[in-house]
């Protein structure tokens, strides 16, 4: 992992066309501010691990799991 | 165009319509993924299935939020909702993800991350509403035990 470490109002590039503000610190929190291209969706990591968990679950399910429809 | 055919691990041959095909720019959330399709093998039924088209055993069974949740709501950001293309709603279909069990109250569908297709093009978005678990039962046990 690179680690860097900024000040407040100073900024991360990632490739050309993510910036990753560093727009406030205070007390143990970070507010971070993110531009990236539209395509490039932003999720909170606890977020996309849980979807993620979820996809896999689902994704582990066979036909004869559902039920038959009424 | 002819239709397509996939060896489906869990369904054997299937032809899917050109039609049907949907691209996902940039795959399901931790899963990836960009050629997917909605099959159905029971098409009165409630539940239908996400298919790969590149993996074929990769699905994920799916189901029409409002067949269960009939006050459900989406909110996207402004950011997600211009990129799913949701800005003409009459043209998209939701799906949500349903993760099974041996018993129905099991059974759970993620109202958090729904399934978003708009004219051919799909995407797994984060929905900001506040009420909208990753886990919702689908068959909660009070409703179980009135069936």
């Amino acid at each position: 992992m690179l680690i860097i470490t900024r000040r407040q109002g100073e900024k991360i590039m990632l490739g050309d066309e993510i910036v990753v503000h560093v727009m406030e610190i205070v007390g143990n929190s970070v507010r971070v501010g993110i531009e990236a291209p539209r395509s490039v969706p932003v999720y909170r990591e606890e977020i996309w691990n849980a979807v993620r968990e979820e996809n896999r679950a689902a994704a582990d399910s066979t036909p004869d799991s559902l039920p038959p429809s009424a | 165009m002819s239709p397509l055919t996939i060896e489906s691990s869990r369904f054997g041959t299937m032809e899917i319509d050109p039609a049907a095909v949907v691209e996902f720019p940039t795959g399901l959330i931790g899963l990836g993924g960009r050629r997917w399709a909605v099959v159905s093998t029971d098409p009165q039924g409630a539940f239908h299935w996400l298919h790969s088209l590149e993996d074929a055993a990769l699905a994920l069974p799916v189901a029409n939020p409002w067949h269960f949740f009939s006050d459900y709501e989406v909110q996207l950001s402004d950011t997600d909702s211009v990129r799913v293309g949701a800005d003409e709603p009459e043209d998209v279909d939701v799906w949500v993800t349903v993760r099974t069990g041996s018993e129905p109250t099991d059974f759970s569908a993620n109202l958090r991350a729904p399934i978003i297709i708009c004219r051919g093009h799909g995407h797994q978005v984060i929905n900001e509403a506040p009420t909208a678990p990753v886990r919702a039962p689908l068959f909660p046990a009070s409703e179980a035990a009135a069936a």
